[in-house]
C-alpha cells in the first residue's frame, strides 16, 4: 500500500468503533455535559484529583505547561470587543473525548493507547514509552505526560499524604502518558458486579468522579447503547449520533432547537462526549 | 447522680437542651452511665471489613460553615475521598472542590503534632498533661473578665461545652469572628424580614437578581445553590431562569449570568431605588422614598446605562416570582446596611417576599444554635486586649493575625495579653504568637455535632464523626480538651463522661424523643443516628416578620475619587480559598481561579482601559498602596472590573500555615483600611482605596489559560445560544 493510496483513500482504512465485527455490546460509555447548568467551580477537576491520584505538580511546573488535570475548566470571552463582559463568560468542562476514531491511537508506536470494547480510549500505561505523539495528535490537548517521577523524586505526595492514594488506580511513574479513563476503575468494579450477578450495569449505578462532585448535576455519563439511560435519551433528544460527522443541528444552522454538539466534529474523531450549548436570555 | 446543687434544669443545660420548649422524654429510660462506652475504630476489622473492598460512613464536611453533609470512602482503615451524602437536603450528594480537599486537611504534612509550649523563639513539645496543668495555673486567680476566647462560627454541642465552659468562670468573653460571613447582611435581613437568615428559593424563581451574592462560588451555601440554580436554569413551568447580576469585580456568579451589569462600587443600593422607581408600583413611604432616584440620576451615579435600568424593571415587572439578593458585594461599604436594606426592599416591593423568600426552619434548642461572628467582635477584643483587659487569651478556628486589617494591628494586640493559648490544626499566623499551642484532630478523626447556619429544607442536625484511627497519637479533639478543661471545675458533674464520644452520645440518648428515636432501644437509636450522619428533629419555622418601609434608608452619593489613592480596592473571596485557612491544601492552590485561571500565585486584576492608561501589562509587578501599607502582586488584565476599581484575591500571602501556603503570594488583609458599617460596625471590606504604581519586573503569570488568552478564534468550542432558539421542555 502506497502512501498516496493511504492518502487518497484514508476512510476507507481508517479504522473508528464500532465495527462490525466488533458491537459495542452491551456497553458504550458516553458521556453528556450541560453548558447551561455547568458553573464552572472546578469541583470535578478537584474531585478527579481526589480519584485518580493526580500530582500537584507545583507552580514552576504549571509554568511549563506540566499541569496533570485530567479534567480543566476552559474559560472563554466573547470576542467582541465589549468594554465589559456583560453575557458573563463561557465555560467548559475539557476531558479525554474517549474518541470513537481517536487521533491518538494511530500514532502510537507501541499500541500503548488503543481502543476498548466497551468504547473508551486507553491508556496502558506499562506499553507507553514516552514518544508523546499521542498527545502531539490529540485535537483536544487532553493528554498529559509525566515528565518527572512524581512518587518518589518530586515527592508530591510526603507523608501522610500518600495515605490518600487510591489504591484501584495506579500511580504513573516518569515517562508514560496519562489521561481521563471516565473512572475506568469504577467501571470495571460495576461490570465485575453486575456480571456476578447476571445482568448488564444499570444506569447511575456508576458514576464518573466528576459527575459525581458536580454542584449542579451538568455531567451526565452512562452506556450509550442502554436505551434506557439518560445519556442515551440525551444524545437521541439532541439527535446527535456517534458515527456521524454531520448532526440534524449542523444541517439547520439556527433553525433546530437542538443545543447537543460535539467539539471538532468536523476533524471526524467521533468524540464520545456531547455537550449542550450554554443558553443566554434573549429578553434581556 | 442529681445532688441539691445542680438540678434537672441545670443538667439539660449541660447537655445542650436547655432553653424554650425543649420536648424531652421522660428521664427514666436513659441512664447518663452510658457515657462509660469506648470508641471503637474502624481499624479494627469487624465482620464488614474486607480488604480491597470500601465501606462507606457519614459525617459532616468541616471545610466551611455551610454544613454538607458527606460520605467518606474508608478502605483499609484509611479514608480516601469524601463525597456528598445524597440524602442531605443541603448538598444532595454533591460536593465542591472544597469539600474534595478536605481529606488533605486530615493528611497534611505541617499539621501539628504535639503540644507545643515557647521556649524563646521555638515550641517545644510538652505533654498534654503538663498543658492542662499550665492552664490550670495560668487560669488560677483570673477573673471570668479577664479571660477572652475567641472562636470562628462554632455550633453544637461544641458550643453548648465552651458556653458551660466559659459560665465556669463567669466570663462573658465568647468574641466570635468569621473575616467572610455576610454579617452585615444577618443584620440588614433581621431588620427586613426578621430573621437573619430566611430560605431563598432560587429554583423558584423565574428571574434572580443578584447584587454581588456570590452564591454559586462562596457566598452562604454555595453546593446548595449551585443545584437550585441548575433547576433554575431549567425553567419553572418551562420557562429558564434569568439571572442578572449587579457588582464591580466579575465573581463566579457574575461569570454566569445572562446580564452581568458592572456598577460603580458602592452604589449598588442607589441601583436598587432606581430600579424601584423604574418599575412604578411602590406605594406609599416607599414610593416618596425612591421618588428621588429617576433614571438619568441614578445612571449618572451607578454608571449603569438608564436603557439598562428600564429593561431590568420590565423584566421583573413579566417575570414572578423572581429573587433579589444582597451580597458581600453590595455590604461592603460604610453604607454597607443601608445598601442591603434597600436591595432587600426589592423584595418587599416586587412581592417575592413568602414566595422566594421563606422562613427557615429552627432547630429548637437555642444553645445548639450557630454561633455566628463578625469583625466587629474582633474588633471589641482588639480593643479590649489594647487596653490590657485580657490575662489569657483562647483562640480557636480562627486566624485573626492573618485575617484581621491590617490598621488593626491585631498581632501588636494579642502580643498584650498575658497568656496565649491557640488550638490548631496548622502552626498558623495565630499559633505562631501563642505561647500554648494545643494539636487538634482533624475533622475526619472527631466526634461533633453541627447545626448549619442556612437550613435548606427542615431542621437538621449534623453528626460529625470520625472516618478513621487518629494519624498522630497526640493531638486531641477540641470536644475533648474543652471536656478536660471543664472537669478540672466541675470534675463532680462531668466525671461521668470518659470523653467527648460519651458526652455525645448520652446528650443525644438524653433527647431521643425530640430527636425522632421514637420507641428504639438506645443502642440502636445512637447506630442509626450514626449510620445516617444527619439528625432530623421535629423543628419549628421563624417566621417572617419584617415589613415593607422605607423609613431611616438614606445612601450617600459615590464617593469623590480621591487624587491620592484613586482606585477602590476590592479584596475578592474565591470559592476554594475563602479566608485563606485551606490554602496548605495543594489541590486548592493548583485549582485555577475560574475567571482568571491564575494558580499558585495572587494577582491584581485591573481593566484593560485602565491598564492601557497607566501602561500596564500582564505580568507587570505592580505596588498597591493604600493608607495602610503596600503589597506587590503581579498585574492579571481582567476584563470583568470597573475600571476604578482593582481586585485582589483573599487567602493567599501566608507567612506561615505549611509547606504549600507559605510564601505564595500575598495578603489583601494586610492593607485593608478600618473602615465600618455606621449601623453594624462590622468592617467594611470593600472601603480601603488604594493606589497602583509599575515596579518595573514582570514576570510570567502561572496560569491555565493557553496563549489565546480566553479566545476560541472562530472554533465552536463553548457554544451560546440565545434563549428564543431552544426549547428546554422537550429535552431530556
Amino acid at each position: 500500500m502506497s502512501v498516496n493510496n493511504l492518502l487518497e483513500n484514508w476512510s476507507q482504512f481508517r479504522h473508528f468503533h464500532p465495527v462490525d465485527d466488533k458491537p459495542h455490546d452491551p456497553y458504550k460509555w458516553a458521556m453528556s455535559i450541560d453548558l447551561d447548568a455547568c458553573t464552572g467551580c472546578n469541583a470535578c477537576s478537584v474531585a478527579c484529583y481526589a480519584e485518580n491520584n493526580l500530582p500537584v505538580v507545583g507552580k514552576e511546573k504549571y509554568a511549563h505547561g506540566q499541569a496533570m488535570h485530567w479534567i480543566r475548566i476552559e474559560r472563554y470571552w466573547d470576542e467582541d470587543d465589549r468594554e465589559f463582559p456583560d453575557q458573563g463568560a463561557q465555560f467548559l468542562p475539557m476531558m479525554c473525548q474517549q474518541c470513537e476514531a481517536a487521533p491518538c491511537e494511530t500514532v502510537c508506536p507501541v499500541a500503548a493507547t488503543n481502543h476498548t470494547a466497551d468504547g473508551l480510549n486507553s491508556q496502558v500505561y506499562n506499553r507507553c514509552i514516552g514518544s508523546r505523539y499521542c498527545s502531539a495528535n490529540c485535537p483536544y490537548k487532553v493528554r498529559y505526560f509525566n515528565w518527572y517521577d512524581y512518587p518518589s523524586d518530586d515527592n508530591v505526595w510526603p507523608a501522610e499524604m500518600n495515605q490518600q492514594l487510591n489504591p484501584d488506580v495506579t500511580v504513573r511513574g516518569k515517562g508514560v502518558m496519562e489521561k481521563c479513563t471516565f473512572c475506568v476503575q469504577r467501571l470495571h468494579a460495576a461490570k465485575g458486579t453486575a456480571r456476578s450477578e447476571g445482568r448488564i450495569v444499570r444506569d447511575g449505578e456508576v458514576q464518573t468522579a466528576c459527575q459525581q462532585a458536580c454542584p449542579a448535576s451538568a455531567i451526565s455519563f452512562g452506556n450509550l447503547v442502554d436505551p434506557e439511560s439518560r445519556v442515551h435519551k440525551q444524545w437521541q433528544a439532541q439527535q446527535v449520533a456517534l458515527d456521524k460527522d454531520v448532526q440534524t443541528k449542523d444541517k439547520e444552522e439556527g433553525g433546530s432547537e437542538l443545543r447537543g454538539y460535539r467539539i471538532f466534529e468536523e476533524l471526524r474523531p467521533y468524540p464520545s462526549v456531547m455537550y449542550l450549548e450554554r443558553v443566554r436570555e434573549s429578553a434581556v | 447522680m442529681m445532688n441539691s446543687g445542680f438540678d434537672r434544669r441545670d443538667f439539660l443545660k449541660m447537655l445542650g437542651w436547655g432553653g424554650v420548649a425543649v420536648a424531652l422524654n421522660g428521664c427514666g429510660n436513659t441512664s447518663v452511665d452510658d457515657g462509660k462506652e469506648t470508641v471503637v475504630s474502624y481499624v479494627e476489622t469487624n465482620d464488614y471489613m474486607i480488604p480491597s473492598i470500601s465501606t462507606y460512613f457519614n459525617s459532616t464536611c468541616a471545610q466551611c460553615d455551610a454544613g454538607c453533609n458527606i460520605t467518606g470512602r474508608i478502605r483499609e482503615g484509611r479514608v480516601l475521598k469524601l463525597d456528598g451524602n445524597p440524602d442531605s437536603a443541603i448538598n444532595r450528594g454533591k460536593t465542591c472542590g472544597l469539600g474534595q480537599a478536605g481529606v488533605q486537611h486530615h493528611y497534611n504534612p505541617d499539621r501539628v503534632r504535639e503540644p507545643l509550649l515557647r521556649k524563646g523563639g521555638q515550641g517545644e513539645a510538652i505533654t498534654w498533661e503538663k498543658a492542662y496543668a499550665l492552664i490550670a495555673e495560668k487560669l488560677n486567680g483570673v477573673s471570668g473578665e479577664e479571660i477572652a476566647f475567641l472562636t470562628g462560627g462554632v455550633s453544637g454541642h461544641l458550643k453548648v461545652l465552651l458556653g458551660n465552659y466559659l459560665d465556669s468562670f463567669g466570663c462573658k468573653n465568647h468574641f466570635v469572628y468569621e473575616a467572610i460571613a455576610p454579617a452585615v447582611l444577618r443584620a440588614a435581613n433581621k431588620k427586613s424580614y426578621g430573621v437573619e437568615m430566611p430560605r431563598f428559593n432560587i429554583n423558584k424563581a423565574k428571574v434572580v437578581l443578584s447584587f454581588g451574592a456570590d452564591f454559586l462560588g462562596a457566598w452562604v451555601s454555595p453546593v446548595h445553590f449551585s443545584q437550585q440554580y441548575a433547576q433554575f436554569r431549567k425553567g419553572v413551568d418551562g420557562q429558564r431562569g434569568v439571572l442578572i447580576q449587579v457588582e464591580s469585580k466579575m465573581t463566579l456568579t457574575g461569570a454566569n449570568a445572562d446580564r452581568w451589569v458592572v456598577v460603580r462600587p458602592g452604589t449598588e443600593g442607589i441601583l436598587a431605588l432606581g430600579i424601584i422607581n423604574a418599575l412604578g408600583i411602590a406605594t406609599g413611604d416607599i414610593a416618596a422614598a425612591v421618588k428621588g432616584y429617576d433614571k438619568a440620576r441614578v445612571s449618572k451615579e451607578t454608571g449603569v446605562p438608564p436603557g439598562q435600568i428600564d429593561k431590568i424593571a420590565a423584566l421583573l415587572k413579566l417575570r414572578s416570582p423572581s429573587l433579589v439578593l444582597a451580597g458581600s458585594a453590595a455590604e461592603g461599604y460604610a453604607h454597607g446596611s443601608q445598601n442591603a436594606a434597600a436591595i432587600n426592599l426589592l423584595n418587599q416591593v416586587l412581592g417575592n417576599v413568602g414566595k422566594t423568600v421563606e422562613a427557615a426552619a429552627v432547630v429548637p434548642f437555642p444553645q445548639m444554635a450557630p454561633a455566628t461572628g463578625n469583625t466587629a467582635a474582633l474588633k471589641t477584643l482588639n480593643d479590649g486586649l489594647n487596653a490590657g483587659k485580657y490575662k489569657v487569651l483562647f483562640s480557636y478556628a480562627a486566624n485573626p493575625v492573618f485575617t484581621a486589617p491590617g490598621a488593626m494591628k491585631f498581632k501588636d494586640s494579642m502580643a498584650k495579653a498575658g497568656f496565649r493559648v491557640a488550638f490548631a490544626h496548622y502552626l498558623d499566623e495565630t499559633a505562631m504568637q501563642a505561647d500554648l499551642v494545643l494539636p487538634l484532630d482533624s475533622a475526619l478523626e472527631d466526634w461533633g455535632t453541627q447545626v448549619p447556619e442556612y437550613m435548606a429544607e427542615g431542621a437538621q442536625i449534623n453528626i460529625q464523626q470520625p472516618l478513621m484511627e487518629k494519624l498522630h497519637a497526640n493531638t486531641r479533639g477540641m470536644g475533648d480538651i474543652l471536656l478536660a478543661l471543664i472537669k478540672l471545675r466541675h470534675t463532680e458533674e462531668y466525671k461521668k463522661f470518659d470523653d467527648y464520644y460519651a458526652y455525645l452520645r448520652t446528650a443525644v440518648l438524653q433527647n431521643k424523643g425530640a430527636l425522632g428515636g421514637g420507641v428504639a432501644d438506645d443502642d440502636t437509636f445512637w447506630n442509626e443516628t450514626l449510620s445516617k450522619g444527619i439528625i432530623k428533629p421535629a423543628g419549628s419555622s421563624h417566621v417572617l416578620s419584617g415589613n415593607a418601609t422605607a423609613a431611616g434608608l438614606s445612601l450617600p452619593a459615590s464617593a469623590a475619587i480621591d487624587a491620592q489613592y484613586p482606585l477602590q480596592l476590592i479584596p475578592s473571596v474565591s470559592a476554594s480559598l475563602r479566608d485563606g485557612r485551606h490554602t496548605n491544601q495543594p489541590w486548592l492552590q493548583e485549582s485555577p481561579d475560574p475567571l482568571t485561571t491564575i494558580v499558585w500565585d495572587s494577582w491584581v486584576e485591573i481593566h484593560p482601559k485602565k491598564a492601557a492608561e497607566l501602561r500596564i501589562e500582564e505580568g507587570d509587578i505592580v505596588e498597591v498602596t493604600g493608607k495602610n501599607g503596600s503589597i506587590k502582586a503581579q498585574a492579571y488584565l481582567f476584563p470583568g472590573i470597573h475600571p476604578d476599581a482593582i481586585s485582589i484575591p483573599l487567602g493567599r500571602g501566608h507567612e506561615a500555615l505549611g509547606r504549600y501556603a507559605k510564601g505564595y503570594g500575598v495578603n489583601p488583609f494586610q492593607i485593608l483600611d478600618a473602615v465600618f458599617d455606621k449601623e453594624t460596625g462590622e468592617l467594611a471590606l470593600h472601603e480601603t482605596r488604594v493606589k497602583v504604581s509599575k515596579t518595573g519586573q514582570r514576570f510570567i503569570v502561572v496560569k491555565d489559560e493557553g496563549v489565546a488568552g480566553g479566545m476560541q478564534m472562530g472554533r465552536k468550542i463553548a457554544v451560546r445560544v440565545s434563549s428564543d432558539k431552544v426549547r428546554l421542555s422537550e429535552e431530556v
